[in-house]
């Protein structure tokens, strides 16, 4: 009698966090559970599968859409190009400006500051119109708006052009991160580097950048996770679903129609089909993704 | 390398970090920056290495002014409290680096990175990474990195500060005889009175921003010329009584209550010479006040008694006044004693309540 009270004394609280815990993430294991059997199913009856096939999974080695339609691969191509562009921007642009408003001294830094914060806050679908026009504007300049191989342009209807505004969205934060990253670095390490020979931008590159690998990471991680799962400024920015620059998340809609009835299982297998670089991400990283928020200290103006 | 300060000055916004501050470093010196927190003598040694602007004055090395001069074009090596080692590098890749910026040739910089190293006694760690250091080794790497470039001046900020008190005591004696041995001009900042005392050819005290006094260790401990210095300078610290100052037709007299006491002859005259008001502030230290039985120039009560060891420091009350005396253990009287005090008449200083300088001092 006395064990069994012990027992449950040292154990209650950590029982009942894990209970608490399990509830919740048990709805959503459930919702991907029944997501991969659907892909892999004729039918399904809730989490009962009323035929085991492969042709969910057909997109992969042929296009059901036709020749217009351009194929998940190539999608999956755009999908990839314009993460990289937009995580490579903002985590080049944040780590510039995020070093610049920790640690230099220039008028307009606090405004700066607040507005970056403002614009962080700002409901992004309110700017979706007048961005079209911007984008619209950016098209008609040669090259640079709709010339470039690979990535269409900067314009209307390019990858450039989607990853250029997605990165604008996400830059506020990023540069918020990145300041609480190097808000971080003593100063002495710096002094010290200036001291011994530096130039004030080889203290940066070489003293300071290397210590906030963190940073780094997690907002590489979380910026092209944002990018790839992005679905609105996709759909605003180019030409849909079946146009060239597609992405995977418009793919989908190619299983959806007014005329033909929906492919659910289809739609499960592209969903999963888009899960899959996330959820390996998120094996991999989820320890430099938590650092974004307990690493970097945010704020402190 | 000579130093000189010229009325140079320091003000973030609206508060005088450093103040008006003229300072005269000679070549191979080295000399103490001491004051307590905040009193502008880490701003004074960022100002010299040039990582702070001045707001005014000037900086001189061997009569040049360096004002407008980068940190890197000063030749200079500094040594942070926090040690400021690059995390990410090895211990060899720190004390490289200011050789790496001046694109020593890979031989050299192995040979000289080596003989520093070898030098402060961390020749078989520089593979290592600075987290899988002990402080005190920590502290050996920072002082390697900053000796290897072969500078002209050295900076040290509180370098000490972080180390445990046995290590500190070691560490205060070699980086003494490193400056010795290398001749190289040496600033260096610290609000350890010891340490200060112990290092330095010449004492810069600060306060607030403003330079208090300047000389040897022996001069501010013997003749301290304000109040300020005579308080910090020393440990346990000098003991401050309020007494009046009186010339009676055989001499001058202090005064307080029972408490009367003759001054020597030319300690009065010296005093009334610089104008001593009838109120003046007494200081006499601890190991200058002697504890007898009987008689003494005043009785008073034993407050507390605090063994030090070789000594007792025993706080003595009277006239709700507070006096110390280090007395040699062990002391064999009890809290509520009352007993004798003789003051070292010679080692007496007078202050001026008002201006708190001495009124001791020769003009």
């Amino acid at each position: 009698m006395k064990t069994k009270a012990s027992w449950l004394k040292r154990w209650w609280r950590p029982l009942l966090a894990y209970v608490i815990l399990i509830i919740p993430s048990l709805v959503i294991a459930v919702g991907y559970v029944w997501l991969l059997i659907t892909s892999f199913s004729t039918r399904t009856e809730g989490l009962r599968s009323l035929g085991w096939t492969l042709q969910n999974w057909r997109f992969l080695w042929e296009s059901p859409f036709g020749p217009r339609v351009p194929s998940i691969w190539q999608v999956t191509l755009n999908t990839l190009i314009m993460s990289l562009i937009m995580t490579l921007i903002v985590v080049g642009v944040s780590s510039l400006a995020g070093y610049a408003l920790a640690r230099m001294k220039f008028p307009g830094r606090k405004g700066f500051l607040s507005l970056t914060l403002i614009l962080h806050a700002f409901p992004s679908v309110t700017l979706l119109i007048p961005i079209y026009f911007v984008l619209l504007w950016i098209q008609k300049i040669p090259l640079i708006g709709s010339g470039i191989p690979l990535i269409g342009g900067f314009g209307y209807n390019t990858i450039g052009g989607v990853a250029l505004v997605m990165m604008a969205f996400q830059l506020p934060f990023g540069i918020w991160v990145m300041k609480g990253f190097f808000d971080n670095i003593s100063w002495d390490m710096e002094r010290s580097a200036l001291i011994d020979g530096a130039s004030r931008f080889k203290v940066w590159w070489q003293i300071v950048m290397p210590n906030i690998k963190p940073g780094i990471a997690a907002l590489s991680i979380f910026s092209f996770l944002t990018a790839w799962n992005a679905y609105l400024i996709p759909l605003t920015f180019t030409s849909g679903r079946a146009g060239r620059f597609s992405v995977l998340s418009l793919y989908v809609q190619n299983f959806i129609s007014e005329s033909v009835m929906t492919e659910w299982n289809a739609v499960a297998a592209v969903g999963l089909f888009q899960l899959i670089p996330v959820v390996l991400f998120f094996l991999f990283t989820q320890e430099a993704l938590l650092n974004i928020y307990s690493g970097g200290r945010k704020g402190g103006v | 390398m000579e130093i000189r300060l010229e009325k140079l000055c320091k003000y973030f916004g609206k508060v005088k970090a450093v103040d008006k501050l003229d300072l005269e470093i000679k070549d191979r010196e080295f000399v103490a920056l001491l004051g307590p927190s905040g009193c502008g003598k880490t701003t004074t040694l960022l100002m010299i290495a040039g990582i702070y602007r001045p707001t005014s004055g000037y900086i001189r090395f061997d009569g040049q002014v360096v004002n407008h001069l980068l940190p890197k074009e000063r030749n200079i090596g500094m040594v942070f409290q926090s040690y400021a080692l690059y995390p990410h590098m090895t211990v060899f890749d720190n004390i490289a680096y200011p050789l790496r910026l001046k694109r020593t040739p890979k031989r050299v910089m192995r040979e000289r990175v080596q003989r520093v190293a070898d030098m402060m006694g961390i020749g078989d760690l520089l593979d290592r990474r600075p987290a899988q250091l002990s402080g005190g080794q920590q502290q050996r790497v920072a002082v390697a990195r900053a000796l290897v470039k072969e500078p002209a001046i050295l900076l040290f900020d509180e370098p000490l500060s972080n180390l445990d008190a046995k290590l500190r005591l070691r560490m205060r004696g070699e980086i003494k005889r490193l400056q010795e041995d290398l001749g190289i001009t040496s600033v260096y900042v610290t609000h350890d009175q010891v340490e200060a005392m112990t290092m330095a050819s010449r004492i810069a005290v600060m306060n607030k921003g403003l330079l208090q006094a300047y000389g040897t260790p022996e001069q501010l401990y013997e003749r301290p010329d304000t109040l300020f210095v005579a308080g910090f300078i020393g440990a346990p610290p000098m003991n401050f009584i309020q007494v009046t100052f009186t010339k009676k037709d055989d001499g001058y007299f202090l005064e307080k209550g029972s408490f009367s006491l003759r001054l020597p002859e030319e300690k009065g005259r010296l005093a009334e010479e610089n104008q001593a008001p009838p109120q003046v502030i007494m200081g006499i230290r601890p190991e200058d006040v002697r504890v007898v039985p009987e008689g003494g120039d005043l009785r008073a009560e034993v407050y507390v008694i605090e063994p030090l060891g070789r000594e007792d420091l025993v706080t003595f009350r009277f006239d709700d006044e507070e006096i110390r005396a280090l007395v040699p253990a062990p002391f064999r009287g009890r809290s509520g004693d009352v007993w004798g005090l003789e003051l070292n008449r010679e080692k007496l200083h007078l202050f001026h309540p008002e201006t708190q300088c001495s009124l001791l001092r020769r003009e």
